[in-house]
This record gives C-alpha cells, structure tokens and sequence, in this order.
C-alpha cells in the first residue's frame, strides 16, 4: 500500500512564498481574496536582540482519521486508498462544516462569485472549476498520479518539503518519519495528521 | 511547536446559531405538545399552536441554513433519506432527516385536528385542501393512528434538539465545543425555550377547560430545565478552566463578557428561575411574571448558541 506524507523542515524555509504561488497557479485558488491551499506564515519569535523570523508553512495534513470528512454530509470529502483527502466539487453543497472541524485551518470557501472572478483571473477556457463549495490542498493529486511531485515540493528552493510514501521503507520521508526526527501538529487530537515538521528551534537555540 | 495563535472563527456566526435555535425550539415545541396531548389532555388549540409554530420555526430554521449554502443544488444529497446509510457519521445528514421528518408527522399529527377546526377550513386555500377525500381519508388514518404519528414526532423532535448540540460537538479542535456537555446543554435548553415558548401561547391564547393544570406543569417543567442548565453551565465553567488552552481562551471570552453573564446567565437563566420558582411555590396573581420570565428564557435560549459560536476558540501551532 502506498501512504503518502509530506515533510517541512522549518530550518530551510526560507519564507519566499515560492511554494503559495505555484500551488495558486496550479490549482486555481482564489488568491484575489487571500485565499491559499498553502500559506506561509511569517512570525517574529524571541527578544530584542534575540529576535528572528520563523517562516512556518502549513497546507492540509490529509489526516488518516480525519474530521473534516466525518462530518461532510454529502460525502463530497473522501478518501483515497492512498491517504489524500479529496474534495469532490459536485457534491459539496457547501455547508463549511469541514472548516469548523478541520484544526489546521486547512479549507476556504469557493463561491459563485470567486468562479466568476477565476474565469476572469486564470481565463474563461482554463478554469477546471465550475460549482462552488469548499476547496484545500489535494497533495497535487492529479500531479501525483502521473508520477509527479506537488507543485509546493517541486519550486521550494530551499527544499524544506519532501514528498513521499510513508509505507515505503526506502523513502527519505519514511525514514525521516520514522527516527521521529519529525513530528506531526496536534497529534493528540487524534486525526493522524500525514504532515510532519522538522522543528528549527532546537538547532537555533 | 513552540508558537502558538489563537483564534475565534468567521465561519459558522449568527445565522448558525439561529439555525441551531430555531431547530431546537421548534422540534421541541411539536415534541412537548403531542405529549400534552396524547398523555396528558386532549388539546386542540395547543396542538394547533404548537404544530403551526413548530414547524414553521423547523422551516425557518432549514431556510436559514438552506440561505447559506454555497452549492443549493447539491443539498439533495442530504435530503435524500438514504444518506443515513450512504453518510451515517455525518450528524447533519441526521438532522435534516430529523428535520424533514418532523415536519412531515407534525403536521399529519395536526390535520385532524386542522379539520375540526372551523378557523381552519375557512382558510382559503388550505379549508378547501382540508375537505378533499384525500384530507379526510388522510385525516381519518392519522387519527386511527394517533399514538404511532405523535410518537414518530416526538422521537424526531428529540432527536433533531440533540443534534443541535452534537453537530458543533463534532468539531474537535475547539474544547468548548468538543465535549459531552454540549448535546446535553442544547437539549436541556430547547426544551426549557418550548416550555416558555407554550406558556406564552397558553397565557395569551383563551383559556381552555385545563389552561390552569397546563401552565402549573410547563411552569414546573421549565423551573427544572432552567435549574439544570444552571448546573451544566457550572460545569462548563469549571471544565474550562483548565486542561486545555482552547478551553482556557474560550472561558476568558465567555466569562469576562456582559453580554454573557447579564445578558444570557443574568436575565436569560437566573432572574426567570427566580420568577418561576416564585410562581411554582406560592403562585402570582396575574400572569404578566410568568410572560415576562418566558420572553427572557425565548431571548437566552438564542443568546447561549450565539455566544457559544463565537467563543469557540482555536489554537493553531504556527
């Protein structure tokens, strides 16, 4: 079985925001209201002169046990064999439910409006989307599938995300995964996050 | 990770709560009056009242939520029955089914009653409605089967209270929400905003041959409900001073805003118990108390979910 997970070292984010805007141009979101499948926070952390900026990325953590699709009502979210929560456009009727119970403010609304904003944006030929309901990162599922990377992971300059297969003991992110060098957010919500993150302020002290 | 940010949420606001109130009150009203009903006095007029404002509250609140929507087309996956089968994890699959459904008995519990009515069947479109073969052959069955509907009511009716309070249950991340307290609290609550609700139907309606018996019961019942709301919001109280931020922030907002403690405790909870337990212990002379200590428990009813949506605090670790 293949279980796919994503690694962010936070000591080589480098907060260039390279990774928000492939992801945008990929997978059509609706940046005119702010509004991204990932996003990069920019925060200050520490005192006067021992004050430094952590850039701090975050996306979906396509749960294996997670709240945003036992709530859905309509199944429009689900999941597939190989751990990606999808989002499935034509049955989502839109309720925000899955926001309130996602705890990595994962989702964001797509309304008729931003579909009529998309076609002028990204072209009246090019946007896949035409229903409104809500949207979040799909790990690039339609990139993966043809052996690609997610667009985050293939631009990151500094490479602070790594893509790969958790059940596969040979991958880097498995490894990685398992010396518990990284760890998942929130785990004791118990939604099995597959987002993991190399902490940075054990190495800057 | 060693940051962390908390936050409140502009997802779910007002209108949800409305949403939430609404449903409950009015499920609950239909669920309290086919009890009067079956088990405690055959009463027209009040099943009347409470079938006609029940469920249009139900409808009210379907519509709110219909209204807010981003997809309407796709909400015929929820309405069709067998989302139960296809989604059962899905707490707002089960309340609109509850919903839907308690519209449906509720209103065949009140079409025989509807067809007694002299009121009803000069209506213009619904008293001809009402003298169709199909009303009467329809009328005569829910009649023969009076229990049978007023029970698939009522089982609606308590079902769709609970699921006000475990569909923002099922949301874990916020500790206000995401306990056991909650379905229990709105429940109670629902309940106890019906009570009020029928009193104020019973007081301003013209008395019938047990309007005293009625308001006696109702009163009771909502002094309970109300002493019991009391309880689980002390419980709140402590349970949200500690054991996790989420909870600790909710309780800062919730415990240090007037709104919440006058305003819903205060008005809504408190000063009502008072004048209940006064009119349930010694009696008032005229009924202008009980009214008023029903209007302020019909405002904290809203004023609970209202708060409880906006206080629901997130802390996210970035």
């Amino acid at each position: 079985m293949t279980r796919y997970a994503m690694v962010i070292d936070l000591n080589t984010c480098v907060g260039c925001n390279a990774c928000m805007a492939a992801c945008a141009m990929e997978n059509q979101t609706p940046v005119w209201k702010n509004k991204w499948r990932t996003y990069v926070h920019d925060k200050e952390i520490g005192m006067a002169e021992q004050v430094r900026r952590r850039f701090f990325p975050r996306l979906c953590n396509h749960c294996s046990n997670p709240p945003c699709m036992t709530v859905c009502p309509t199944g429009a979210t689900y999941q597939r064999a190989d751990g990606i929560v999808m989002i499935d456009p034509e049955r989502c009727m839109g309720c925000r439910a899955c926001a309130m119970a996602c705890p990595y403010d994962a989702r964001y609304e797509v309304s008729y409006h931003d579909i009529k904003e998309g076609r002028a944006f990204y072209g009246e030929e090019e946007l896949q989307r035409d229903s409104p309901g809500m949207d979040k990162c799909s790990f690039c599922a339609h990139r993966v599938d043809k052996g690609l990377k997610p667009a985050c992971v293939e631009t990151c300059v500094g490479s602070a995300r790594l893509f790969g297969d958790l059940d596969d003991p040979n991958d880097p992110v498995a490894q990685v995964v398992a010396s518990g060098a990284a760890q998942p957010l929130m785990a004791y919500l118990g939604t099995r996050p597959n987002v993991y993150y190399i902490n940075d302020m054990k190495r800057r002290g | 990770m060693e940051t962390m940010t908390y936050s409140t949420q502009d997802i779910w606001t007002w209108w949800l709560a409305a949403y939430l109130y609404f449903g409950g009150l009015g499920a609950a009203t239909l669920s309290i009056t086919f009890l009067t009903d079956m088990y405690c006095r055959a009463n027209p007029r009040l099943v009347l009242w409470g079938a006609i404002s029940g469920v249009g509250m139900l409808a009210l609140s379907s519509l709110v939520l219909f209204g807010h929507l981003l997809h309407h087309v796709a909400v015929i996956y929820v309405i069709n029955p067998m989302v139960l089968f296809q989604e059962p994890q899905a707490w707002i699959a089960w309340g609109t089914q509850f919903i839907l459904w308690m519209m449906v008995w509720g209103t065949l519990y009140a079409v025989p009653y509807m067809r007694e009515s002299p009121a009803f069947l000069r209506l213009p479109l619904l008293g001809t409605l009402l003298q169709t073969r199909f009303a009467i052959w329809l009328s005569g069955c829910c009649q023969k089967r009076r229990r049978i509907v007023g029970w698939l009511a009522t089982i609606n009716g308590i079902g769709t209270a609970v699921y006000t309070g475990l569909v923002i249950q099922s949301f874990p991340a916020v500790a206000l929400w995401h306990n056991p307290g909650v379905p229990l609290l709105f429940t109670v609550s629902a309940f106890s905003t019906a009570f009020a609700y029928l009193l104020i139907v019973l007081y301003l309606g013209k008395p019938s041959e047990h309007h005293e018996l009625l308001t006696r019961r109702y009163e009771l019942f909502d002094l309970i409900l109300i002493a019991t709301e009391l309880v689980i919001l002390f419980s709140f109280f402590n349970y949200t001073l500690s054991g996790s931020e989420s909870g600790y922030r909710s309780a800062q907002l919730l415990w240090h805003d007037m709104g919440w403690l006058v305003g819903f405790m205060g008005l809504g909870l408190i000063v009502p118990f008072l004048l209940n337990l006064k009119g349930v212990v010694k009696g008032w002379s005229t009924s202008i108390p009980t009214i008023a200590a029903s209007v302020l428990v019909l405002i904290g009813g809203y004023l609970l979910r209202h708060y409880f949506m906006y206080t629901g605090v997130y802390a996210y670790p970035w």
